[in-house]
């Protein structure tokens, strides 16, 4: 097991160390000039621009920058932003609980609400629900997010005019305590309606085939033969084998929590990552954008390892290969 | 090779007494009695009558060894007779009366769950699939044990467990390990120790050895009889191989696409058996003693359960002794000639012409 | 052996659903590719600035834009872009995919041990910011576009060709190349890529429909190809009309959601045919 354990983070440790140095690269080899940038287009004085550049150390040699940023981003560090002139790891921080919000509310719905469809239709094979079910989620999984988020805001906000569209709070209104809790849960609605229904064909389709498939397995056929109640074959044996699946499918969705919110956050103009990216790309805002995808790369990374030990506690054969 | 030797060594090993039908039978008690029964798959489009017609008893102390080829519908009437075919695309008719006063064909799954295990135990084919991946051994146990005798302790269970494993040749720790910790051949043991757990009437092993290499599947045959010795039990086994049956029954029945078409004591068929399959496939089994014969194959295939059976011989398209009464009349089981099995086949009741 | 392949073929189109729907979706998807310029009823290409029309005004049988194009017109040419992308980001992302799977797969050792850890590396790399952080930075052209996503999306073909080529490794027929003294790369290209790919074929089909909603993404973000008509630009055009001018995102997006169905149906059929897995005998 701790072998096992050890494999992982290293396996982990070598994967944000190949974002970075991808990272680098990438921006190495871009076109675009960051100090132009910031100058404006119209001033071209070398002194600002030498300033600038040892500021930024852009004047230093390549091999140099890349480990200067790499012990940097060790300790914390993760740059100062050329447009907003603040620390990058501050910006990130503030955005960062909006959008886990927003995302595991709907990753546990999306788990739970798709993970129980799926178990209802694999128990129903070929009735006219389990066909319904089907081809509903079919049809989502082939939905882009930030459309299907349009179509809400048609529905919900322009025709019905049940529901904000963007935010997360109700600015002019300018609520406090409760009230304001009520209204970030009113603004959420949607996108978290977004979210869940994209991610729950993925829960749904795993649930159903894995149930299914547990099902005609020998051993449940032994218990059956066993003369063991069909209520406890299928709350205990077919369950626990079934449902190792879904668990990776939610590790994985955690994982990749901050990167799946992104579109569905600019729909909703919802004030977490995927916003802060969008902005840092539109502005050239190197240090952010780094910083940004350093930090999804090192959770996802992190989620990973932590994924594969949890579902190693789940599953006793993985401990031993 | 070594194993088939031992087989032939064990028919020469064989007790008189159960040569001797009339000695064996009298007086003991009918542990199954299968009556005309049929199984038939029922899809969108089309009928697979699995299994027609099939009698048989099977006597307390039997072991009766049910061969055919894959698709003789073997398992299907295993799986028939436990209840445990899909209820919506099977249709079962007929009687196979247990213990003399349950048609198990009849019983309601309720009625069915508490004569399982506790009456009637089975082994599957293959024991790596048998037991659940994410349970612990004693968690199966005592799951099974807790659904037939509620309430009992765990040491209870534990204690009775350990004995059964003991008697199967396994060591104590086996019983708090995972099922993928455990070789196929110790697997197969457990499943044999569990579907022991209530002593019960009538076993039935489904290719229960056959996924296991020779030597293992030598030791546990050898196993389960002096197990037998101790616990007296019944035994129905379901096999495709002739030295299964010839190692570790004493009756058998042959099964051809969902037919009995021969049955009787396993030392007698071996050395004259009556019915052309039944000859062929005994040819298709090596015997290492006496004069090396050339192992023969049965040309063609089996036929298809979909199309009309009911009026010829199952077996005549790949029956080298065919006559045309054979494709016109379908023969049923009548007394063999030596009046100590049965037989369906023209050949001895009243000619194939 | 060519026409027994045909027959198989014949025998899965009519036994598999999916696979039947997913081609017939194909073939219309092709026909309008095809023959756009007689079913676009504009040119996607023409600007009026001075109208926005609602669909069915003025022979707009889908509406116009904000800047008066066609939205029907732009939809029939949009497809072009779709498959376009679908297509040669499947085919980079499937070339290099089972060469470095085949490559571990089949000299295995430390190799193997190399490639088998990159290919885990790169699945953990969340794909669709670093073709963001590309595209953001390189420059929008649909070119860089399809580059991209074909070079960020190979992990998943080279998992399955590697796994396809460590089990044809151990296949008579390509021990007995092995002992026939057959150069490495003679058994590679002859034996282990043509028999370890009808796997990687139906993945990269589920690629593909990948490649188009990706795609879809990026123009949404406003890093799609200006110069070129897109479902998702289309969308992306919509999103400040949305209260006022819903359809210009609303055909858009169902265009998306139909071409990736079809796409999924063909994956879904040809993984049902190709992949070893499944047996058409028994049903």
């Amino acid at each position: 097991m701790s072998r096992f354990v050890l494999r992982r983070l290293i396996s982990g440790f070598l994967t944000v160390l190949t974002v970075f140095v991808i990272n680098f690269m990438i921006i190495q080899a871009a076109p675009g000039d960051p100090v132009k940038t910031i100058m404006g287009k119209e001033t071209d004085d070398p002194q600002l621009r030498m300033a600038l550049e040892a500021k930024f150390g852009l004047d230093k040699p390549w091999p140099e920058r890349l480990w200067n940023q790499f012990s940097a981003a060790m300790q914390g560090d993760l740059g100062t932003s050329i447009i907003y002139n603040r620390p990058v790891g501050d910006m990130i921080k503030e955005r960062v609980l909006p959008t886990v919000l927003l995302g595991l509310t709907s990753a546990i719905l999306a788990l739970v609400i798709g993970t129980a469809l799926g178990i209802f239709c694999a128990r129903r094979e070929g009735s006219f629900l389990d066909g319904l079910f089907s081809t509903v989620s079919y049809t989502l999984d082939a939905m882009p997010s930030f459309w299907l988020g349009l179509m809400l805001i048609i529905l919900f906000c322009s025709q019905l005019r049940w529901l904000p569209a963007q935010g997360m709070v109700n600015v002019r209104a300018g609520y406090e305590g409760w009230d304001k809790v009520v209204d970030v849960l009113i603004h959420m609605i949607l996108p978290t309606l977004t979210l869940t229904l994209i991610s729950m064909p993925g829960y749904f389709r795993i649930a159903k085939s894995s149930i299914q498939q547990v099902t005609s397995e020998d051993f449940i056929l032994t218990l059956r033969a066993a003369g063991i109640d069909d209520g406890k074959i299928f709350r205990k044996y077919i369950f626990k084998n079934a449902i190792l699946p879904t668990i990776t499918m939610f590790g994985i969705t955690l994982a990749f929590l901050i990167t799946g919110v992104t579109l569905v956050e600019i729909v909703f103009s919802w004030p977490g990552m995927g916003r802060l990216t969008m902005t840092a790309i539109n502005q050239l805002d190197y240090p952010t954008l780094m910083g940004v995808y350093l930090i999804m790369s090192i959770s996802v990374a992190v989620m990973m390892v932590v994924v594969d030990i949890v579902y190693a506690l789940f599953d006793p054969r993985i401990r031993y290969n | 090779m070594q194993q088939t030797t031992n087989n032939q060594d064990k028919l020469q090993d064989l007790k008189p007494e159960a040569l001797d039908p009339q000695v064996s039978e009298a007086g003991r008690e009918e542990v199954l009695r299968i009556k005309d029964m049929n199984v038939t798959y029922v899809n969108r489009n089309k009928k697979v009558k699995a299994v027609r017609h099939a009698s048989l008893t099977i006597y307390k102390g039997d072991s009766m060894g049910l061969i055919g080829e894959s698709g003789s519908g073997k398992s299907t009437l295993a799986m028939a007779l436990l209840g445990l075919l899909p209820k919506k695309s099977t249709l079962i008719d007929g009687e196979a009366i247990f213990m003399g006063d349950k048609n198990l064909l009849t019983l309601s799954n309720k009625e069915l769950n508490q004569l399982r295990w506790t009456e009637i135990a089975v082994v599957f084919q293959k024991a790596m699939n048998s037991l659940s991946p994410v349970h612990r051994i004693s968690t199966i146990f005592e799951d099974i044990y807790l659904a037939h005798k509620p309430g009992t302790s765990k040491q209870d269970i534990r204690k009775i467990s350990l004995a059964l494993l003991d008697l199967v040749n396994l060591p104590e720790r086996v019983y708090t390990l995972y099922p993928h910790e455990l070789s196929g051949g110790m697997l197969q043991r457990v499943a044999i120790a569990m579907s022991l757990l209530f002593s019960p009437q009538l076993l039935i092993f489904d290719e229960a050895t056959t996924a296991l290499d020779v030597v293992t599947q030598g030791q546990i045959l050898k196993e389960i009889q002096n197990m037998e010795e101790k616990l007296s039990t019944t035994r129905i086994m379901i096999t495709h191989d002739m030295s299964v049956v010839a190692a570790s029954c004493n009756k058998m029945a042959v099964l051809y696409a969902g037919e009995i078409l021969e049955f009787g004591y396993v030392s007698q068929l071996m050395k004259t058996p009556y019915h052309p399959y039944t000859q062929a496939l005994l040819a298709s089994f090596p015997a290492l003693h006496g004069e090396k014969k050339q192992l023969e194959s049965i040309p063609g295939f089996l036929p298809d359960l979909s199309s009309d059976l009911s009026a010829r011989c199952v077996f005549a398209p790949r029956c080298k002794n065919a006559g045309p009464r054979c494709h016109k009349e379908k023969p049923y089981l009548k007394p063999s000639p030596c009046g100590c099995g049965e037989v369906a086949c023209f050949m001895y009741d009243g000619g194939v012409e | 052996m060519q026409r027994s392949w045909l027959q198989s073929f014949v025998k899965a189109f009519r036994a598999d659903r999916q696979l039947r729907y997913g081609i017939l979706g194909m073939v219309f998807l092709l026909i309008v590719i095809i023959f756009a310029p007689y079913i676009a009823t504009h040119d996607p290409y023409s600007f009026d600035y001075t109208r926005l029309l609602a669909p069915g005004t003025d022979g707009h049988i889908l509406g116009t834009n904000h800047l008066g194009q066609d939205v029907f017109s732009m939809i029939v040419y949009g497809v072009r872009t779709s498959l376009k992308v679908a297509l040669i980001s499947a085919l980079i992302s499937g070339a290099i995919g089972v060469l470095v799977g085949g490559l571990g797969g089949f000299l295995g050792g430390k190799v193997d041990l190399i490639i088998s850890e990159l290919i885990n590396i790169f699945l953990m790399i969340p794909s669709f910011f670093l073709i963001l952080l590309i595209i953001a930075l390189f420059g929008n052209s649909i070119v860089n576009v399809m580059i991209v996503i074909g070079i960020t999306t190979w992990p998943s073909n080279a998992k399955l060709m590697r796994s396809q080529a460590l089990s044809l490794r151990e296949r008579t027929f390509v021990k007995s190349a092995v002992a026939l003294g057959e150069s490495n790369s003679q058994i590679l290209f002859k034996y282990i890529l043509p028999n370890g790919i009808f796997p990687v074929i139906a993945n990269t089909t589920r690629g593909m429909s990948g490649a188009i909603l990706t795609e879809a993404s990026l123009s949404f973000l406003g890093l799609g190809d200006p110069n070129i008509v897109s479902w998702g630009q289309l969308i992306y055009q919509g999103k400040p009309f949305i209260t006022s001018a819903w359809w210009i995102s609303v055909f858009a997006g169902i265009s998306i959601v139909i071409t990736v169905i079809f796409f999924y149906l063909l994956g879904d059929g040809l993984n049902h045919v190709l992949n070893p897995k499944y047996n058409y005998g028994r049903n």
